[in-house]
């Protein structure tokens, strides 16, 4: 027996440890010279109902000089036992240990997953700051995800940064290692960084004035660029998608073949980082969609499809991609899923088409309690639509409705919170109305925090301070007491440090490093998040979180991820800002006219709508 | 309605993964093999898809089996090569035979028989083993504790114990054992080799488990396979 054999007979689900799944990929290392490590920060469940990953390790491991293995964040028995034992973290494919590996490629979904980072560096026996690692040690390197558009708190730890999209710029790096090799470090990540999208932090100083404020952050060596901005793929019709993605035997978050059907949403909620960087809207036709629906499901064997997008339902041919494979797959008993609906009668139709009614719930998200500050956070659902659309719900024979709101939206008062429960109830009586049994009506409404993300309209604005949050949790939980009624609620808490390490500098490091030494890991998770280690954390580093979190900054403030960009214009978010404030909606580009975000002509793109096989003029 | 009956192996790191998704592991093969699944009636309609015995996590199985209710008739040969194509590794099918509608594989199953590898303690011989063994079965009891949704349980599982063999060779202790299987008094060869090792100086934490058979309740093979040609 050997040693992984010995702790894997003594942790909870070990196959999240040996892979084997169906569709995953070993490859045969002595005749492939460029190795990379996926590193997913968080558990196997979670990572692997990740599309990013499966697209990643279709396009590395579709190339015969290049391999790609994954590794996860081992679940804290594993983690135990591994350092016990001295057992270094390892890949899954070849269970090789991940100092073996040229790339290690993280990515960067959440803020609270920073902790798995540092810790899966260090389970790895990996130095953590960059400046520490030799060449006999793998490069670090983040691809992609969101949070990549702020990773200064993470910048002492990575090598290299990519911006955007990753299918083209994997390529680049692949074939940069394969060029330079990683004998020679410096020259590597010299390369590295001349590759369009790609920031290399250590390349780049901050510099601090005397009060503390952020000046700037400037390049500290000749020839990288002084603004890196992200990439993104122009077609993706004829972008490579991953239709044999592994299966996992483990049931994950999202147990499921998933098929993206566009990328970008211009609908421009001004809190939507996701809406911000990954503009413009590209389409893919509906050929595309039917033949990689068929192959998915031909090399998956699941009995559900789901059809992934910021905003599904805004495809321009949805009714007709929806009909199709509905129709298509009714016979083989493969469901089609929507992961969201938009408010409207429309969106209802829809369900009804797809889905077995009564089945499950309806969630819709109005995000705000009143009509006003919808305008500020240019949500366009109006309490009308949205007493419509349940109506249609609760008439074709839902039970159940959950809505889904924000606390602590800029310039939010007590009268907006209690818009929300007047919605409810609202919603709970147009149930009644319609006649749903009244042992069997139920109407959930789920709040989360507010944070204000780097690179959209609020990046500027401050959060609701915890106590606020609190105190309008405890009054929604108030007021939504009652038969039918359900309150939900994020702990603020943890959104409190998403917005600490949103917009987070690098000075911020050093917090994340004693977090990971206190114990802090998993932090998404409810039954590990600390929130009084952090606190020690942070005292022990002599940093006020508050001073991040509660931050109000002004239009000619330095931000700390300024050198990075999106596409869109500085301009473009000051004027939505200002427009928030002074409760103007702004159109959505996708149907009407163009807006002037600034992507389509900083990026020489235009948004394609390939589902009725037309490009709009940007 | 038409029953096909697989055996398969399972084994590598599926090993590691729980009955429940080997279930699921087995739903998708047969989805991707377009097989003509029998469903359930009914408001959630499932493939009739029935197994034997779930295999505990951790262990490899030399000779499972596995049920598929087909809507069509199809030859078992081409059941077994479109699912074979279609597997995930580690679920290895090896052999189909159709079957007349009767008992649930489920209910056959009395016995399992079960072979457990470990690392023989330094200094241990043929003498020692066999004594330790003798002693062992003479027990008129042999209780085992369990922790239950209740709370921890005793148990006397002497009479689950069927036969238990030795082997010493290379280093290494081979103990096979035939255990009582079902529901009522299921017997575990984990707790057989933990109990044993009240008699002999056993490190319990070392030995590999395969479940080599499944068997009626007369001891004998739930699907003799002699004389069945390969699939
Ligand atoms: S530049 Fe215009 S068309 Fe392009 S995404 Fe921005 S608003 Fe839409």
């Amino acid at each position: 027996m050997t040693l992984l054999e010995r702790i894997l007979a003594r942790v909870e689900k070990p196959a999240r440890y040996v892979g084997g799944e169906l569709n995953a990929i070993v490859k045969d290392w002595r005749r492939v010279p460029v190795r990379i490590a996926f590193a997913f920060p968080d558990v196997y469940e979670v990572g692997m109902s990740h599309l990013g990953l499966h697209i990643l390790y279709h396009v590395v491991n579709s190339r015969d000089d290049a391999l790609m293995e994954r590794v996860f964040a081992p679940w804290t028995d594993m983690e135990g036992e591994m350092r016990a034992h001295g057992l270094p973290l390892f890949s899954l494919e070849s269970q090789r240990p991940l100092r073996d590996f040229d790339v290690i490629a993280f990515t960067l979904q959440y803020e609270l997953s920073y902790t798995n980072v540092l810790n899966m560096l260090d389970l790895a026996g990996i130095p953590l700051e960059s400046q520490d690692r030799c060449s006999e040690m793998p490069l670090v390197v983040v691809a992609g995800g969101p949070c990549a558009y702020n990773p200064e708190p993470l910048a002492p730890f990575l090598d290299a940064v990519f911006l955007g999209e990753g299918e083209e710029a994997v390529h680049d790096l692949v074939d940069t290692l394969r060029r330079y090799g990683r004998a020679d470090r410096e020259r590597l990540l010299r390369a590295l960084a001349q590759i369009p999208g790609v920031y290399v932090p250590r390349f780049y100083r901050a510099e601090y004035a005397a009060d503390g404020r952020l000046e700037r952050v400037v390049p500290r060596v000749d020839g990288v660029p002084v603004r890196v901005s992200k990439r993104l793929v122009r077609d993706l019709d004829r972008a490579p998608f991953p239709v044999r993605p592994i299966v996992p035997y483990l049931e994950t978050v999202h147990d499921r073949a998933v098929l993206e059907v566009f990328r970008g949403c211009t609908r421009g909620c001004r809190f939507c980082q996701a809406g911000a960087i990954y503009r413009p809207v590209r389409e893919k036709s509906l050929e595309t969609l039917l033949a990689q629906a068929e192959e998915l499901v031909r090399h998956t064997g699941y009995n559900e499809l789901s059809l992934a997008s910021l905003s599904t339902t805004d495809y321009s041919a949805i009714k007709k991609l929806l009909e199709t494979l509905v129709e298509r797959y009714r016979d083989e008993r493969v469901s089609v899923s929507l992961p969201s609906l938009r408010v409207d009668a429309f969106a209802v139709e829809l369900a009804r088409a797809v889905q077995e009614v009564r089945k499950s719930g309806l969630t819709f998200a109005p995000e705000a309690g009143s009509q006003r500050l919808r305008n500020v956070i240019n949500k366009q659902v109006a309490e009308e639509d949205l007493l419509r659309t349940v109506e249609a719900a609760f008439r074709a024979g839902w039970l159940r409705v959950k809505l889904y709101f924000m606390l602590g939206l800029p310039g939010e008062t007590i009268d907006d919170v209690e818009g929300i429960a007047k919605l409810a109830r609202l919603v709970l009586a147009k149930g009644r109305e319609c006649g749903v049994p009244k042992g069997r009506l139920s109407v959930t409404v789920s709040t989360s925090s507010f944070v204000p993300k780097p690179h959209t309209p609020f990046q500027w604005e401050p959060q609701a301070p915890l106590e606020v949050l609190r105190e309008r949790q405890r009054f929604l939980q108030d007021r939504l007491k009652g038969k039918g009624l359900v309150y939900r609620w994020h702990d603020p808490e943890t959104s409190f440090l998403e917005a600490v390490f949103a917009r987070g500098d690098r000075r911020l490091a050093p917090v994340l490093r004693r977090a990971v030494e206190l114990g802090c890991r998993l932090d998404g998770w409810r039954e590990c998040f600390q929130f009084d280690r952090w606190l020690q954390a942070f005292t022990a580093v002599g940093v006020e979180p508050g001073a991040y979190a509660y931050r109000k900054y002004r239009y000619e403030d330095v931000l700390p991820w300024d050198h990075l960009g999106t596409g869109v214009d500085r301009d473009f978010l000051v004027a939505e800002h200002v427009r928030a404030l002074a409760g103007e909606i702004t159109q959505d580009c996708r149907d009407e006219a163009c807006v002037g975000c600034g992507v389509c002509p900083n990026l020489d793109i235009v948004p394609r709508l390939l589902g009725v096989g037309k490009d709009v003029p940007g | 309605m038409y029953r096909v009956r697989i055996a398969y192996r399972q084994e590598g790191p599926a090993r590691y993964v729980s009955h429940l998704d080997v279930m699921r592991a087995f739903e998708r093969a047969a989805r991707r093999a377009s097989l003509p699944l029998a469903y359930s009636s009914g408001f959630n309609p499932r493939p009739k898809i029935t197994f034997a015995a779930p295999l505990a996590v951790g262990m490899s199985g030399c000779r499972e089996y596995v049920d598929f209710e087909l809507e069509k008739e199809l030859d078992p040969a081409e059941v077994l090569d479109r699912l074979r194509e279609n597997m995930p590794g580690g679920l290895v099918p090896y052999r189909a035979q159709a079957v007349a509608k009767g008992p649930s594989l489920m209910s056959l199953v009395q016995r399992n028989r079960y072979l457990a590898v470990g690392e023989a303690p330094e200094g241990m011989d043929q003498e020692t083993v066999a004594a330790g063994l003798e002693r062992f079965l003479a027990c008129g009891e042999i209780t085992v504790e369990r922790q239950s949704a209740k709370g921890l349980r005793r148990k006397n599982i002497r009479p689950g114990i069927h036969s238990l063999a030795a082997r010493l060779e290379g280093g290494k202790l081979y103990l096979t054992m035939e255990l009582k299987a079902g529901s009522a008094g299921n017997v575990r060869p984990d707790e057989v080799i933990a109990a044993l090792g009240r008699e002999l100086p056993l490190l319990p934490d070392v030995f590999v488990f395969l479940r080599t058979a499944l068997l009626g309740g007369d001891g004998r093979l739930l699907w003799d396979m002699k004389g069945d040609v390969d699939g």
